[in-house]
């Protein structure tokens, strides 16, 4: 990473005060330095400046040699304006306010003025703006221009036209950060329409965005639009659980209700932005199918009960069940969900048949064959990172968030970065070398791609393995995964030291294991970064906090197939969504003896079960989430818990009470402590001094 | 920020359109041209518009969603770029399929003046078409439009590439008669004498 580097300031002034400021650094940013604030429509902070609404305009000048300020005859826009050396910028002056209120009345001349019953009303800058710099009634009687007012693009955004003011940013947004390019401006003049091709369906798994982004209720989310008024809303910082990003969001509630997600500001995370599965993914909170009661099976039936029921159900099943009872799931769960699991699990029932993981390839981890960490990279560092690979994932789809990022270190820093994968990506878009091989040859092109590094010279490994991969000569490789020989030297040419992005449904692959050997190697011998991410919201975590000494999810599959297991565990997991046997999950979980599903909605596998143990949601309860790089983030209580809902730990701690008294824990906080006192990864990590923003575990 | 950085930056490649979502309908001609005009310009992004008239002469005058999709996909463009810079400009057709002869009049103060809207009456009497209507055999489409730049010729009214000026009821009469004689369509004719604009006789 870069040194701290001397920055060339320059000598501004503004409204008379002077100050040192970058050289180049736009006026509407530097104001800010006084604390002071330009209106503005179209400029945003992370996209490229265009100068199209006017709004930010103010007075410029510069320094004479005999000290006056000569004043250039017309104002400026402030956010296309970099500054210089003895400029002298007047943001406060007559000018100024009186061309402001020009630039309102023009952009509302056509504006629709439909504020009550506009979702955006309350919180739209166009409203702000106008109140406090705009001109109090127009003078405009003529006839307003009309168009659509419910264009539904996708069916997640719909766009009123009426009320577009024709800023550009969500033209700017799918071009620049989200790189669907979806969106243009179509016609001209008054007729100008930020829309897709042919009208066709705004394609983007980041949609969500613009809505934020629009400075005015051009574009509303079809979720939302019209069931609540911004003021009505209750807000609270929460953090997403829908994959392991753990993107930063403001969840707005009503009466108990989750109303909407809006991305809130972390830069090591998400900087603002959210993606469509996680800004539109937690309507469950507000679903049918939530489990509310204690269930247990009575006949064919499930039916209500009391928590001291299914407790005691569940501790004839599992006390000294030792081998014969086993758990799994939980990578949804909190770190101190996960922690009470296994406490209980280990330390109480006498068990360590206790596993999170699905795939398909359950063999020891790479990272621990080899001894190498398999989370290297923060998500903030990939932006510096010069080159890199994404291997063997469809980025945008698992983890949108580090696909972004992947994105902007190209996009902002000319990053060249190698796409590896079976099928095509978004990623290929802006991909430096495209490697698309044929399904199942991961290996080989792993493989390849190092052997080509130490026959270079530009990596050492030991003999056995330098044997192991010298048959995976580019031209070998070619005729095995159908890479061309000639990409995968371009290729290799950019990997030496790279960080390397691949995520667990690698371990899905057949040859997924070797592939993932090959990388970190790859990375361990070139000083490079290997990284295999994990995809559910706290895996992460449960991986660290949990065991690997029992069986793992096949053996335990297969042992409760076999009907040699007493009793199994479903922590807040469906297995028939996510293990890639549907044939061994239902023989397991009709053969094994007592079944304990322990959940937050309704899932399949609840059919099969004695008990059903009801979880509060994330948002409900209190609770750490370590995300795919490693950040530990706090979600405290948004929501109250619902029905007899409980959190995870709690239902754990309050078993483990039952059987061996000792002071429980009475809340998160304590648990975390005792996490931090066991496990060194956490150390140190209290909520009392866990920073806002996380912090990432190394 | 304490760089400064804008729009149109090196590293601004769009999303492409990939070669199963379109059609591909440039003749031989249009291929060689298209590649000619390639060398013309440092980036794709600036071909944009030659590619546009190539495009619709060979979709025969009009640019319809694939012609748009087409140029998109050999430019390396969005095709949501694309279709906004020909949605853009009035002389690109992509409202809707013209007629063989577009009648183009201008309706700006001098032609105005002179008697537009008299040849405009002429026309949806003789032809039963008005602004942005074409004929129900295809042949024409009347178009009432700005200022041609002409107004010391007003009445001025633009037939493909060719002015006609100043213009009354008789000219025109004689004028619909020739072009219903003319084979060649003045739309498509216009197209190729703007791709010919930017495309030298030595590289085509
Ligand atoms: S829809 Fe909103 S963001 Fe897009 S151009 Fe219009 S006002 Fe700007
Ligand atoms: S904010 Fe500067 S012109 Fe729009
Ligand atoms: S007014 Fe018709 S050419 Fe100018």
């Amino acid at each position: 990473m870069a040194a701290a580097v001397q920055i060339e300031t320059v000598n501004i002034t503004i409204n008379d005060i002077e100050i040192a400021v970058p050289k180049g650094e736009l006026i509407v940013e530097a104001v800010k330095r006084l604390g002071l604030e330009i209106p503005i429509f179209c400029y945003h902070p992370r996209m490229k400046p265009v100068g199209m609404c006017r709004m930010c305009i103010v007075e410029v000048g510069f320094k004479q040699p005999d000290g006056t300020v000569r004043k250039m005859p017309k104002p400026q826009a402030a956010c296309t304006l970099p500054a210089s050396e003895g400029m002298a910028v007047y943001t406060d002056t007559e000018m100024v306010h009186r061309d402001r209120k020009g630039v309102l009345e023009f952009l509302l001349i056509n504006h629709p003025l439909d504020c009550p019953i506009c979702d955006r009303g309350g919180e739209c800058p166009l409203q702000n703006n106008t109140l406090f710099y705009g001109p109090s009634t127009s003078r405009y009687v003529e006839l307003k221009r009309h168009a659509p007012k419910a264009f539904p693009l996708s069916k997640y955004v719909t766009l009123d036209l009426e009320r577009c003011i024709q800023c550009g940013r969500c033209v700017r947004f799918t071009e620049e950060i989200s790189g669907d390019s979806e969106l243009a401006f179509r016609f001209r003049g008054a007729n100008m329409q930020p829309s897709t091709f042919e009208l066709r369906d705004f394609e983007s798994k980041f949609s969500g965005n613009v809505i934020e982004i629009c400075p005015v209720g051009a574009l509303t989310s079809a979720k939302y639009r019209f069931r609540a008024r911004p003021w009505d809303l209750e807000t609270k910082p929460a953090v997403c659980t829908v994959c392991s990003n753990g993107c930063n969001v403001w969840f707005d509630y009503r009466v108990g209700k989750m109303v909407r997600i809006n991305g809130r500001t972390n830069e090591g995370v998400n900087e603002e932005w959210t993606c469509d599965k996680g800004k539109f993914g937690h309507e469950f909170y507000n679903s049918e199918d939530r489990l509310l009661t204690p269930l247990v099976r009575e006949g064919d039936q499930l039916v209500p009960t009391d928590w001291a029921r299914v407790y005691s159900d569940v501790i004839r099943a599992f006390a000294n069940g030792g081998d014969k009872v086993a758990a799994l799931g939980g990578a949804a769960n909190s770190n101190e969900d996960v922690f009470m699991l296994n406490r209980l699990m280990t330390g109480i029932f006498g068990t360590k048949n206790l596993d999170h993981r699905f795939e398909r390839n359950l063999v020891t981890g790479v990272g621990e064959k080899l001894g190498v960490s398999e989370v290297q990279s923060t998500i903030a560092s990939l932006e510096d990172a010069p080159s890199m690979l994404v291997f063997g994932t469809s980025l945008a789809d698992e983890l949108p968030i580090v696909f972004l990022r992947v994105r902007k270190a190209w996009f902002k820093n000319g990053a060249k970065v190698v796409v590896a994968h079976h099928a095509p990506t978004d990623a290929d878009s802006f991909a430096e070398v495209i490697l698309r091989y044929k399904e199942g040859t991961e290996a080989a092109v792993a493989s390849g791609l190092l052997s080509l590094l130490v026959s270079a010279g530009k990596a050492q490994v030991p003999a056995a393995t330098a044997d192991a991969i010298k048959p995976f000569t580019p031209e070998h490789v070619e005729q095995l995964s159908g890479v061309p020989a000639e990409k995968l030297r371009v290729a290799a040419e950019l990997l030496e030291g790279a960080p390397i992005i691949t995520t667990r449904s690698m371990y899905n692959q057949a040859s997924g294991v070797d592939a993932l050997e090959a990388l970190a190697g790859l990375a361990m011998v070139t000083n490079g970064k290997f990284n295999c991410y994990s995809l559910q919201a706290n895996a992460e975590g449960a991986t660290l906090l949990g065991t690997k000494e029992g069986m793992h999810t096949h053996q335990i599959l297969n042992a409760a197939a076999a009907g040699e297991l007493k009793a199994l565990w479903l922590v807040n997991v469906d297995p028939f969504a996510l293990y890639p046997d549907r044939e061994l999950v239902q023989q397991a979980l009709e053969n094994v003896e007592f079944l304990a599903v322990q959940g937050t909605v309704a899932s399949e596998a609840m059919h099969y079960a004695s008990v059903v143990l009801p979880q509060c949601a994330p948002a409900e309860m209190d609770g750490t989430y370590t995300n795919v790089e490693r950040r530990v983030q706090r979600m405290r209580p948004v929501l109250k818990p619902k029905g007899s809902t409980k959190p995870g730990w709690n239902i754990f701690s309050e078993i483990a009470v039952r059987l061996r008294p000792a002071t429980p824990f009475f809340n998160p906080g304590e648990v975390m402590a005792e996490i931090a006192k066991e496990n060194p990864a956490f150390e140190g990590a209290t909520y009392d001094k866990l920073p806002a923003e996380g912090f990432v575990i190394r | 920020m304490s760089e400064l950085t804008q729009i149109g930056s090196i590293n601004e490649r769009p999303r492409i359109p990939t070669r199963d979502e379109v059609e591909l309908n440039f003749s031989d001609k249009a291929i060689t041209e298209l590649e000619a005009l390639k060398t013309h310009y440092p980036e794709l992004k600036a071909c944009i518009l030659p590619t546009l008239w190539i495009a619709q002469r060979e979709y025969g005058g009009f640019l319809s969603g694939e012609a748009i999709a087409e140029v998109a996909y050999r430019l390396q463009r969005s095709y949501a770029e694309v279709e906004g810079v020909a949605t853009f400009y009035s002389m690109y057709n992509t409202a809707h399929k013209p007629g063989k002869h577009k009648i183009e009049l201008c309706t700006c103060l001098s032609c105005h003046l002179c008697g537009t809207y008299r040849l405009r009456d002429f026309l949806k009497e003789k032809l039963g078409i008005g602004h942005g209507e074409t004929t129900a055999d295809g042949l024409f489409t009347v178009e009432e439009v700005e200022c041609l730049d002409a107004c010391d010729r007003a009445p001025v009214i633009q037939v493909g590439d060719t002015y006609h000026g100043p213009v009354d009821e008789g000219y025109l009469s004689k004028l619909i008669d020739d072009l219903r004689a003319n084979p060649e369509s003045t739309v498509v004719k216009m197209a190729d004498e703007m791709v010919k604009v930017h495309i030298r006789a030595s590289e085509r």
